[in-house]
């Protein structure tokens, strides 16, 4: 049994409207404390998003990674 | 000859049941009741007392050669490629197109149950539509709150229309001056995507709604008349209207694992096929797929499923087509698609009066009559796909 914390991957690539953040918020809705979500989008406003998500519900922003063809951001929840 | 099995008779079921041929299909559409709501018509008959054009027999919206069958499903067996019904009739097939929908689940916020059953809601019922209706009438004053309790907002632009629709009745009554409008979003802004938020945020601060970002609802307390957020912060309210949250319908599936933890079905977002099927479809709102809740996927979809269902192999590119009525005689469109970010579109009455159109040619939309003049309205407002969507992009310095 791996020690890690439960990891969860989201995947929003596609999606426009109503937006990756939706699939951010209702990931949030199911997640515990020490959980990470790793959100991955193609919405270029997703970087500002995550952050300011983070920012407001006190969660953790542990990378945003563009370098690839999608938008990967990784969070951890502090808080729920 | 191929057994398709339609389950749903909303827009998607009826609009694929009009798109196949009696000559190479034998098709059976099963809904658990015969009328049909257009349910766009909710946002006005709570709004502005609509009472026309909100609902019509199924039965008269499909082909002669469809077998209509009115009956609740319990099961779909999709390794045993049947389905069963609550009365206990089983339906063999050899395509299956799930066209299911949404129920909205209120049990999921405490408290909410109680406020929707007294002050009524806008996206469960006419019924329900008409109780806000009739709350709103009764108001004089104070404050209301809208906003939605989940984090999917089936039709994503109807929050923000309904408090600009809002906003204009009181202004009617003259009980705009003596009445607080509190938006609560769990995203960001106003609007989700950015684009159409830089056109609607404006609107709302003008007609001096309040806008309350980052608010997601965790309850509601009645007897305090409070709505407070996972993040902590609390909206007192006179007269509450929040959005349910909504899930996949209550069907029990084989395998079990194709629902996700919400009863959305996964689906392949371009083939519409079940995840790990190749003889089940899923379209419009029961599906998983990362786009809008609204009409015009359950269209495009159906039109995909009825090309492939023909041996086209035809595929969805997640395009959103959503009119926005801004409650001024103007409107707006979210236009996008999974490789086109939303435009932005400068709100004008000629927008406006064409959601107007489309809500009076909905019924003749699903019989398929209109479609060589929706296919080149779609065709001429394509938006542009997003540049190197799918191609690594330039390392940031």
């Amino acid at each position: 049994m791996s020690e890690a914390a439960p990891h969860t991957v989201v995947d929003s690539r596609g999606s426009a409207c109503p937006g990756p953040i939706t699939d951010l918020a209702r990931a949030y809705r199911r997640s515990k404390v020490g959980d990470v979500i790793e959100l991955w989008a193609t919405d270029p406003g997703v970087k500002g998003d995550v952050r300011a998500w983070a920012a407001k519900t006190k969660n953790e922003v542990v990378a945003v990674d563009d370098t690839s063809d999608k938008i990967v951001s990784t969070l951890r929840i502090l808080r729920r | 000859m191929k057994r398709i099995l339609i389950v749903g008779g909303g827009t998607g079921g009826t609009m694929l049941a009009n798109r196949l041929s009696p000559r190479d299909f034998e098709v059976t559409l099963i809904s658990a009741s015969t009328e049909h709501m257009f349910q766009p018509s909710l946002l006005y008959v709570a709004f502005s007392h609509a009472s026309a054009n909100i609902a019509r027999d199924e039965r008269r919206l499909l082909p002669r050669h469809v077998r209509f069958v009115q009956e609740t499903v319990a099961t779909v067996d999709l390794k045993g490629r049947a389905v069963t019904t609550q009365s206990g009739a089983r339906f063999d097939y050899d395509f299956v197109v799930l066209a299911t929908g949404t129920d909205t689940d209120t049990g999921q916020t405490p408290g909410l149950d109680g406020i929707n059953a007294r002050f009524g809601d806008y996206h469960s019922s006419v019924a329900q539509a008409q109780k806000l209706s009739a709350s709103l009438d009764a108001f004089r004053g104070g404050t209301i709150a809208l906003g939605q309790a989940g984090p999917i907002c089936k039709c994503p632009p109807s929050p923000v229309e309904g408090i600009l629709l809002i906003d204009r009745l009181l202004r009617k009554k003259s009980l705009r001056e003596k009445s607080r409008l509190v938006f609560f979003t769990p995203y960001p802004r106003a609007y989700p995507a950015e684009p159409i938020n830089e056109v609607v945020e404006p609107v709302m601060k003008e007609r001096g709604i309040e806008i309350m970002p980052f608010f997601d609802v965790d309850r509601i307390d009645a007897e305090k008349r409070t709505i407070t957020s996972i993040e902590g912060d609390t909206i007192t309210y006179d007269l509450p209207i929040v959005i349910p949250p909504f899930v996949g319908a209550n069907i029990a599936y084989q395998p079990t694992d194709v629902l996700d933890e919400d009863r959305f079905i996964k689906t392949d977002k371009q083939t519409l096929l079940v995840e790990g099927f190749d003889n089940a479809f899923a379209i419009g709102d029961c599906t998983n797929i990362p786009t809008s809740k609204a009409g015009v996927e359950a269209h495009l979809e159906a039109q995909i499923v009825g090309k492939r269902l023909n041996g086209v192999p035809a595929t969805f590119d997640g395009r959103t087509n959503c009119p926005m009525d801004l409650g001024d005689g103007r409107g707006t469109f979210v236009i996008g698609s999974f490789d086109a970010p939303v435009v932005k579109l400068r709100p004008n009455r000629l927008f406006h009066l064409m959601k107007v159109m489309f809500g009076l040619s909905y019924w003749l939309t699903l019989k398929g009559w209109l479609d060589p003049m929706i296919d080149l309205f779609f065709m001429l407002t394509k938006p542009r796909a997003r540049a190197a969507a799918h191609g690594p992009k330039p390392k940031q310095a």
